[in-house]
């Protein structure tokens, strides 16, 4: 049986990774609708965010709409696969006993 | 180390987060559709109560410039919020929505300009509150607030039911559709 992804297992990084996961490629959700979603603190979020980024689950794009800074962040296709294998692993998990 | 039940559990939290996802996209298009709507009953209805030999000219151009802005906010829409890809059962959706409203208010009955104004947006509405029970709380809320004041108005204002309609429906819709981007 795989392994589960330790990086995507902690709870707020799972709820991240299915909200991104649920959107079409490339396409991302901004900080605050992240935000908004998870019910995550601004701080927490953001800790939670770079670690996804840092192991390449997640791309982080920093613009200005107007003279608001937007933080937009998206799945990397590394992310979409490992996400896909954890959600994997989850279900084979309920199938045949524990890991 | 995690079990069946925290397996099951971590499954359930995916699934939950993907429908707020995919709720929130929904609401996102829905409100930018409310709020274009919204300005154009508003419009409708000020020219009803200021020029209303001219409303017969207003209520066609409000359903043209209605339903041509919803196909605009669909195909505008940055590809995250478009959902599923364009299906034309929802022309057919608008065409078979205006056919049985002008049976009935032009065929089975007669309805004059306050009946007219009255039996239209609750009408709209009842879609609007049948689709929410599918599809959101806020469509549910919307829809029967604006029934209930259309009605409040049908029986209670007098000739300045077309500009009680005008913030009603019109300023209803415009809130309704600024609301629903805050969820």
């Amino acid at each position: 049986m795989a392994e589960l992804d330790d990086i995507i297992h902690q709870p707020l990084r799972l709820k991240l990774m299915a909200a991104l996961n649920a959107l079409p490629v490339a396409s991302g959700l901004e900080f605050a609708r992240l935000k908004k979603l998870t019910g995550a603190t601004d701080g927490n979020l953001g800790a939670h965010i770079e670690t996804l980024a840092k192991a390449g689950y997640v791309s982080v794009d920093k613009a200005f709409v107007g003279k608001k800074p937007q933080t937009t962040v998206t799945a990397t296709a590394a992310g979409r696969g490992a996400f896909a294998r954890h959600v994997a692993t989850l279900q084979e998990i309920i199938a045949g006993g524990q890991v | 180390m995690i079990d069946s039940k925290q397996a099951s559990a971590a499954l359930a939290e995916i699934d939950d987060i993907v429908q707020r996802v995919k709720q929130s996209q929904l609401y996102e298009l829905a409100s930018l559709a409310a709020i274009w709507w919204g300005v154009l009953v508003f419009a409708g209805n000020v020219v009803t109560w200021l020029w209303p030999y001219y409303a017969v000219y207003a209520w066609p151009a409000v359903d043209i410039l209605g339903v041509g802005g919803l196909v605009a906010i669909r195909l505008l829409s940055p590809p995250h919020v478009q959902g599923a890809a364009f299906d034309i059962r929802l022309v057919l959706v608008f065409v078979l929505f205006f056919a049985f409203g002008y049976i009935c208010t032009n065929m089975l009955g007669h309805f004059g300009p306050r009946q007219l104004g009255a039996f239209w947006p609750i009408y709209f509405m009842l879609f609007y509150t049948l689709a929410g029970l599918w599809f959101g709380t806020a469509f549910v809320a919307i829809g029967l607030g604006i029934i209930a004041l259309t009605l409040i108005g049908f029986f209670w204002i007098g000739e300045a039911f077309p500009l009680w309609m005008a913030f009603v429906n019109g300023g209803g819709l415009i809130l309704g559709g600024l609301w629903m981007r805050r969820i």
